[in-house]
């Protein structure tokens, strides 16, 4: 049961510095300031950026006003449908204080590299079906899919308005082991081992074949070959301690559509 | 050629080589008002993704540029089309197979 409160809190009020830059390429006249915003780890690029576009629009031709916007951080085209977390972990692995420099586009969208998850309405069922994913997996769907549609809308809009209460007041169905289970039936767990954005995912169960409740050492072991042997993991730029329970790691540190985002770091034997 | 699933016939009629036996059995069912593929097993290559399978359902129907093809596992949820096949072959293969359903409507929002 998710009793620890505070850490979920503390999840969700993770932000992230990020400074906006215009494509030179795209600019009219004056190069306009760069735009400084605090972000939600946990929210998505398209859900906070409505003033970011609203600013720069001003700045470019008329031509790609209404363009698919996309952003860059170095030239590597940033996925719209990961958390923001996510991407920053994977692209900006050591912490410090300078915020985040992002490019945003207008124009150009990579369509070989980047799904056009590019509005709220498309997010919005993407984020859906990574929720019935994830429920798949803990409670066979069992959870997610006797939940009603107003259920479905207060998680969407407690993530877009970065409403804790009206998140957390139904997701907590959803991060509970069903009915008089101990725990999930398997953690939905996406693995990340650089930054090129694929993830693994791997069925994994909570508990070890002798009834034990699995702890992080135990799913490293799990990760490891012959030749790589998982060393560490971090999430929401957190590294993490070897001896915490995997069910534990699930109901807190999960992003809000369900998932553990693991960064594994692998040493070659 | 290289770049098309290949029917599971042309599996059992022939030694697997290597290269096939990393290859995952996807089946494929039709759900709705969309034509049906006869051959509904395939094998795919681990690494393709979903909007590939899409492209290749949409190519083999000989579908209008503005139709769609939608994508379920297990008549559940709809992956995002760049996801792996090998993802979703670990967490919701049953029987060696991966079983996806296609329609031209969402079906299972």
């Amino acid at each position: 049961m998710a009793h620890d409160r505070e850490v979920l809190r503390m999840i969700w009020e993770g932000q992230i510095g990020i400074c906006f830059q215009a494509d030179r390429d795209e600019i009219v006249g004056i190069k306009p300031e760069p735009f400084y915003l605090m972000i939600s780890r946990l929210s998505y690029l398209p859900l906070v950026t409505d003033k970011v576009r609203k600013y720069f629009s001003r700045y470019i031709s008329a031509e790609h006003q209404d363009g698919a916007v996309w952003f860059d951080f170095n030239g590597t085209p940033l996925r719209l449908h990961y958390p923001i977390g996510v991407l920053y972990d994977l692209l900006h692995p050591d912490e410090d204080s300078t915020p985040w420099c992002l490019t945003i586009h207008f124009s150009k969208f990579p369509e070989e590299t980047l799904v056009k998850l590019n509005s709220k309405e498309l997010l919005e069922s993407h984020y859906m079906s990574c929720l019935k994913e994830a429920d798949v997996l803990k409670h066979r769907g069992l959870v997610i899919s006797a939940m009603q549609k107003k259920d479905h809308n207060q998680l969407w809009l407690g993530l877009v308005n970065d409403k804790f209460d009206q998140f957390w007041a139904v997701n907590r169905r959803l991060m509970e082991p069903y009915g008089d289970q101990e725990s999930f039936k398997h953690i939905p767990l996406r693995l990340y081992a650089d930054d090129d954005f694929t993830y693994t995912q791997k069925l994994i169960s909570p508990i070890t074949e002798s009834g034990q409740k699995k702890s992080l050492a135990d799913l490293m072991a799990e990760l490891s070959t012959p030749v790589l042997k998982a060393v560490g993991c971090r999430t929401h730029g957190i590294d993490l301690h070897e001896e915490t329970q995997l069910q534990w790691l699930s109901e807190h540190l999960s992003y809000p559509d369900n998932f553990l985002h693991l960064s594994v770091d692998y040493k070659t034997l | 050629m290289a770049d098309t699933p290949e029917p599971q016939a042309a599996l059992t009629t022939s030694t697997p080589t290597d290269k096939d036996a990393s290859k995952i059995c996807v089946l494929l069912n039709a759900t709705g008002n969309v034509p049906i593929i006869k051959k509904r097993t395939w094998t795919v290559d681990p690494n393709k993704t979903v909007s590939w399978i899409q492209k290749f359902i949409h190519k083999y129907l000989k579908l209008d540029a503005n139709e769609q093809i939608f994508l379920y596992v297990n008549q559940t949820f709809a992956p995002a089309p760049d996801q792996i096949i090998k993802n979703l072959y670990e967490c919701h293969g049953t029987n060696g197979k991966l079983v996806l359903y296609y329609c031209k409507n969402q079906a299972w929002g």
